[in-house]
């Protein structure tokens, strides 16, 4: 088809360029006139960094203004540059020239710098306007609010907000079935790479805070390059997540990766499944089964404290009754001895007592003798005694009747009776001269015989 | 004692922790013991409560489906 030659069409009527050309040929015609172009050195920042087998593709960009390039694999890879050392953002200096590739019927055209030499010359702007917004926003003090918000060891509610098809939603998964956390999961799928990024990731943050039930947030995304991840660095996002009441968990490409969002945010974690596992600090099997031994424990204490208590009591209360006991058994076995003792000792008596009545008999057997010589001899005492007794009794009689005889002849009855007679006073006196009798007006006359009342008359006689 | 209106999970297994010591010293008396095994195992009632409200599976669902639920939730009240 290319082979055949496209016969020349008619010019433009009244127009004052040359031609018409075959494109081909103006093509190549162009290509020709560009590679004649001075060899120069650019400097930029590489973005859209990609490539094919065969050459590296990138655009040099600026302020005002940028130029697709190009360069050979073979070339790149003399630069020994390291495999990092080149991505968007990246600033860098390159020399070559302008080139061409005029296509075909079947491909497109080009333009692009090919480089034929590159150095990598520092940060580019954008990482130094990403350095001076972090510092700006350290400086406002917004990296602190998230980190002094509280977080629960058991959150009921978490949210995730996270592109819808990517890596980083089944890392979440995986983190949180790790802790046991069988809560409610909220998706909040927002676009997380392109410069509608931030705004709806900030739409889904705040949406999920404003959610009473949600008790923290996780920010996932995978790796990839830091114009992919630019959209975490934005500024109003990152303000929005600094205010936000609800502490988030932020986990934004690789561990080398760091952006504004995992300055701000409460924690920043390496992968997805370690920012699950952050918005799930308590390993629930874990804390299950540390709360069901607390419970034990409580338990054995509040059992044991009553036991332990009431089986001091118990033994403080047999005491008295072991005490008695005791002493019961003593003075039971101080009984039982006693009476053995005694029982002893009254044999031992008795034995003492038959040998002294043995003797004693010996010795009253011995003494028989004695004591019948001894009566004969009372027997004779006692007739001697009985015959002085019986003398001396009549010798006393005679007496007795001979002192009767005399006492009889000084009795005044018997002057009485020979007719005398005694004259006492009213008081039983004798009366013995006339004086007394005259003085005395009543006078008793005792005869012999009995006693008569007298009363003196005259005293003259 | 803890607040039980600002009661969470942190400051009642502290709590616990707490209690637990105290009662293994075995210095609290018998008043004291009953107590703190009483406020234990209301704390760890409490913690149980809430492993368990993250014990009844994994629910998933979309933002747009929660707050649906929740703006549904008042008309339901209704």
């Amino acid at each position: 088809m290319a082979s055949e030659p496209t016969p020349r069409p008619a010019g433009i009527p009244g127009s004052p360029a040359a031609g018409p050309f075959p494109v081909g040929a103006y093509a190549a015609k162009l290509r020709e006139e560009l590679r004649k172009r001075a060899r120069v050195q650019l400097f930029g920042e590489v973005w859209n960094l990609g490539g094919s087998r065969a050459k590296v593709y990138f655009e040099l960009r600026d302020a005002a203004g940028a130029v697709p390039c190009s360069m050979w694999r073979s070339e790149f890879e003399a630069c020994g540059l390291a495999p990092a050392a080149l991505a968007d953002g990246a600033q860098v200096v390159v020399a070559g020239g302008p080139d061409y590739y005029p296509g075909s019927r079947t491909s497109s055209p080009s333009f692009s710098f090919l480089v034929e030499d590159l150095r990598v010359a520092g940060e580019g702007d954008l990482l130094a306007q990403l350095e001076r917004l972090r510092k700006q926003l350290a400086a406002e003090g917004l990296f602190e609010p998230q980190k002094r918000l509280a977080r629960r060891a058991v959150p009921r509610a978490i949210g995730v907000v996270t592109g819808e098809r990517g890596k980083a939603r089944d890392d979440v998964l995986a983190g949180l079935r790790r802790r046991g956390w069988g809560g409610r999961l909220v998706w909040a799928f927002a676009p997380v790479q392109d410069r509608h990024a931030a705004p709806q990731i900030a739409r889904a943050l705040q949406d999920l805070a404003a959610c009473a039930d949600v008790d923290a947030i996780v920010v996932a995304r995978g790796g990839g390059s830091l114009a992919d991840l630019f959209a975490f660095c934005d500024e109003t996002l990152c303000r929005t997540v600094a205010l936000l009441a609800v502490p988030v968990i932020a986990s934004v490409g690789h561990h080398t990766d760091r952006t504004l969002l995992d300055d701000v945010a409460a924690v920043s974690c390496s992968t997805p499944t370690h920012a699950a596992e952050a918005a799930v600090p308590l390993h629930c099997e874990q804390a299950r089964l540390d709360l069901a031994r607390a419970g034990r424990r409580l338990q054995r204490h509040g059992s044991e404290g009553v036991l332990a208590r009431a089986r001091t009591l118990a033994a403080l209360s047999r005491a008295p009754a072991e005490h008695v006991a005791r002493h019961r058994v003593r003075l039971h076995q101080q009984l039982r001895e006693l009476r053995a003792a005694a029982r002893r000792g009254l044999a031992d008596r008795r034995a003492h007592s038959a040998r002294r009545l043995l003797v004693v008999e010996r010795k009253a057997a011995a003494a028989g003798l004695d004591r019948a010589r001894e009566a004969v001899a009372l027997r004779r005492g006692a007739a001697e005694l009985r015959r002085a007794g019986t003398a001396a009794s009549r010798r006393r009689g005679r007496d007795l009747e001979r002192l009767a005889l005399a006492l009889a002849a000084h009795d005044p009855d018997r002057t009485l009776a020979r007719g005398y007679a005694l004259v006492e006073g009213e008081g039983g006196e004798l009366v013995t001269g006339a004086t007394e009798a005259t003085a005395a007006a009543e006078l008793r006359v005792r005869f012999h015989d009995g006693s008569v009342r007298a009363r003196v008359e005259d005293s003259q006689e | 004692m803890i607040d039980q209106e600002q009661l969470t999970y942190e400051a009642a297994a502290a709590r616990i922790e707490e209690i637990i010591k105290r009662l293994d010293s075995g210095e609290a008396g018998l008043r004291e013991t009953l107590e703190l095994v009483k406020e234990g195992r209301g704390l760890v009632e409490f913690c149980a409560g809430e492993l368990e409200a993250v014990s009844q599976g994994l629910e998933e669902l979309r933002l747009e489906e929660l707050v649906a639920r929740l703006e549904g939730a008042p008309e339901r009240a209704q």
